[in-house]
């Protein structure tokens, strides 16, 4: 076994390194993503840019009075949306248990590899050598014993670069830390720390448990005094074999109105009932997913005492939880998900109304589409359904 | 307002009211209770808008008036008070809750918030209320627990050729109980939530029932239970009870619940119970990947077309509708492994609980 098994993978400014790949010109300027209207505000800064001052969430008209030069590029996430996807793939043919945790970082157990490479730090080398070479952008991986410890590493590894935190010495590397460099402590925190005098995570790891938990209470104060002492037992938990399989779909007119919107849902009934069955499954949650003109979007949720994956439950499930959606905007987009998802073929809890007649119907349409495409074969209400633009499905 | 009484006396009619507070409320001041008093009478309200508990106790009153005090705070506190006489006394900005040495303070909420209850005569039917208690025990387990098809969260009330039916589904289990005699008139679909508080809010011998265009009315000598009827059509149940059955056994309710507690130990979560009937009587298996299993026989009386049929259910609703069987025996009619089971006590009584199998 490798003592330090865990990757944390970040991209290094990856808005921006997307755009370089775009367009070449930008290498080597100082450059940011972001808003560039009247409130705008950065998404991403190239490290150019941050020398000058240039952050994340910092208001773009206040980044361009920082640094005059500054380039600042619309956001395209769609690309960047592709761009991840190859990357994540890459961390998948590494090993399968791959914990994401947003487009740009993720945490990778490697310890399956030991036969194929001489250590942990030598994966992480192969690693951004594969998406510099096959995606073209620069990664910091940070190596350790736990996840909190890769992150870290990862951190302190920035930018381009990669740093192995071996077990042995990892206290003393995180005792050198200043305390805000711990997950979970933010400004309040930090004033309260400040004001009993810690300084780095080696202060905060001499205190007592008793004088910790009496100034940020119990639960907090113990989670702070393990991460301080290194203690974090929290595995790398793969998000591999889906969660859940969901569509969604943004009109383009706003829905207004309930019959369209159950029309709207019946067609996303439809498929998302032949996504579950080209997978194989059926979900016991239902979730719909409302976005408002407004961009405020909401979900409610339904779990049935049985799964389902025919069009005919799925909508009755989708329609009920509209029923709870107070429909006083107009909607710009609708999705429905299935989660807690099962293999199609176990144990199924019978509702009383018998589908059996249904299901075998859903089941010959369901080929039907699989085959023929998913206008083949729909319920004769979707002749008139809302438009489809950006029909996308994830 | 000022009152006096008994610790106990005041602690039962607060709690009781307070039962209809939920933990989280559309308005806050609805997690208060109404504390209004009259003459010589302390009458407490307590509502989420859907259930309303009223209760009322004579008290030794030194002052009349009225307050919205915070509800599980005052019913808590009354309770932990030392035994003997407690006093509430309100003035305007505070709640003095005091006796034999303690002595809380209470902010009090806005009484003018508090919504306005139209004050409804009661009138009605009497029932038996141990009956009743024992019928909403029955039926509201068939009672589905999630918001999105409200309908499945009531209990339909509709009057029968012998009297009062209570029906409730969930959808994959129905649960119609009978009450004879009871000459309730109309229709409506009553919240089980709060049909459920009704025995430990205002259960009596006798309660009084009375369906108005809106709500349930339910009345006893403990107080009143409202409960605001829920809008929609009642799935037709009538056509889904089916006529015959090719298949049925007879067991003792008690080892069938003996052994569903066995099986249970194995078949957490969403493993099927698989019950083979046959002649002898029935027998009972569970398996589970990685975890193993559990078989027994369990002896009977079998009456069938074939030689042995074999069915799987969800265990958990088996065991709540074995439980809510009263009697001594258990009748389960089979159709097939598709198709709604119905079980019942054998003799053709008031209870009857339909449950559709799990496919396997």
């Amino acid at each position: 076994m490798w003592a330090e098994p865990i990757l944390h993978v970040d991209l290094d400014a990856f808005f921006v390194e997307a755009e370089r790949l775009r367009d070449p010109g930008l290498i080597g300027r100082p450059v940011a993503v972001g808003g560039t209207g009247g409130r705008g505000v950065i998404a991403s800064a190239s490290y150019e840019a941050r020398s000058y001052g240039v952050r994340s969430a910092q208001p773009t008209s206040i980044a361009l009075r920082l640094c005059k030069e500054l380039i600042v590029v619309p956001p395209a996430h769609s690309r960047y949306g592709e761009l991840s996807a190859q990357v994540f793939a890459i961390f998948r043919e590494f090993t399968p248990v791959v914990e994401g945790l947003s487009v740009d970082e993720a945490f990778l157990d490697v310890s399956g590899l030991r036969r194929h490479y001489s250590g942990p730090l030598e994966v992480a080398t192969a690693l951004r050598e594969a998406i510099r070479g096959r995606v073209g952008l620069p990664a910091s991986v940070g190596v350790a014993a736990s996840k909190f410890m890769a992150k870290l590493a990862s951190e302190a590894a920035k930018p381009d670069g990669q740093l192995h935190v071996p077990k042995e010495t990892e206290l003393a590397f995180l005792h050198a830390l200043p305390v805000e460099a711990l997950w979970g402590v933010g400004p309040a925190t930090l004033a309260g720390l400040q004001r009993i005098g810690v300084v780095t995570i080696g202060d905060l790891a001499e205190l007592p448990e008793a004088a910790l938990v009496r100034s940020l209470g119990p639960t907090q104060g113990r989670h702070l005094l393990d991460l301080a002492h290194g203690i974090d037992p929290r595995p790398v938990t793969p998000d591999s074999g889906a969660k859940s399989i969901s569509v969604e779909e943004t009109y383009d007119r706003d829905l207004e109105g309930a019959e369209v919107m159950t029309t709207a849902l019946l067609a996303q009934a439809q498929r998302l009932s032949d996504r579950l069955h080209r997978a194989g499954l059926a979900a016991r949650t239902v979730t719909l997913k409302v976005r408002f003109s407004d961009f405020s979007t909401i979900t409610r949720s339904v779990t049935a005492g049985g799964a389902v994956d025919s069009p005919r439950a799925l909508f009755a499930a989708a329609n009920g939880l509209l029923g709870q959606v107070a429909l006083e905007r107009p909607v710009r987009l609708l999705g429905l998900g299935g989660s807690g998802l099962e293999p199609a073929d176990e144990p199924r809890q019978l509702p009383i109304e018998s589908e059996e007649g249904w299901s075998r119907i859903a089941e010959a349409v369901a080929g039907v589409r699989d085959r023929f495409g998913e206008h083949s074969v729909e319920p004769a209400r979707l002749l008139n359904a809302p438009d489809r633009k950006q029909g996308r499905t994830r | 307002m000022r009152i006096r009484a008994q610790r106990d006396d005041l602690a039962d009619v607060l709690t009781r009211a307070n039962r209809a507070v939920g933990a989280r409320t559309a308005l806050p001041v609805l997690q208060g209770l109404l504390c209004e008093v009259a003459g010589t009478t302390l009458r407490v309200t307590g509502t989420d808008l859907d259930v309303t508990v009223r209760t009322s106790a004579e008290v030794e009153v030194m002052e009349e008036g009225r307050a919205v005090i915070p509800g599980r705070l005052l019913s808590e506190a009354v309770r932990k008070m030392p035994t003997g006489s407690v006093t509430i006394g309100v003035s305007d900005t505070d709640i003095e809750i005091q006796g034999n040495g303690p002595r809380f303070t209470l902010r009090p909420l806005t009484v003018d918030d508090f919504p306005v209850q139209e004050d409804v005569v009661a009138d009605g039917v009497e029932v038996d209320g141990e009956e009743l208690a024992e019928a909403i025990g029955q039926v509201t387990i068939a009672a589905s627990g999630d918001g999105a098809r409200p309908i499945l969260g009531g209990v339909l009330f509709e009057s029968s050729d012998s009297g009062l039916r209570m029906v409730a589904t969930d959808s994959y289990r129905l649960a119609k109980r009978e009450l004879r005699g009871v000459g309730l008139e109309g229709t409506g679909l009553v919240p089980a939530r709060g049909l459920r508080e009704l025995p430990r809010s205002i259960g009596a011998a006798k309660v009084t029932a009375q369906l108005r265009e809106r709500e349930a009315v339910f009345t006893s000598d403990k107080g009143m239970l409202r409960l605001r009827l829920i809008d929609g059509n009642f799935p037709k149940y009538q056509s889904l009870l089916p006529e015959s059955y090719p298949s049925q056994v007879v067991i003792d309710k008690d080892v069938l619940l003996d052994a569903l507690g066995r099986v249970t130990l194995v078949a957490e979560d969403h493993i099927p119970v698989r019950l083979k009937l046959m002649e002898g009587g029935v027998e009972v298996a569970v398996t589970r990947q990685d975890v193993g299993g559990e078989t027994e026989h369990l002896p009977g009386v079998f009456e069938g077309a074939e030689d042995e049929v074999s069915i799987a259910f969800n265990p958990r609703y088996l065991q709540d509708g074995v439980t809510a069987i009263h009697g001594d025996s258990v009748r389960i009619r089979v159709i097939d492994a598709f198709k709604p089971s119905v079980i019942d006590s054998g003799a053709e009584d008031e209870f009857l609980y339909l449950l559709m199998p799990v496919r396997v």
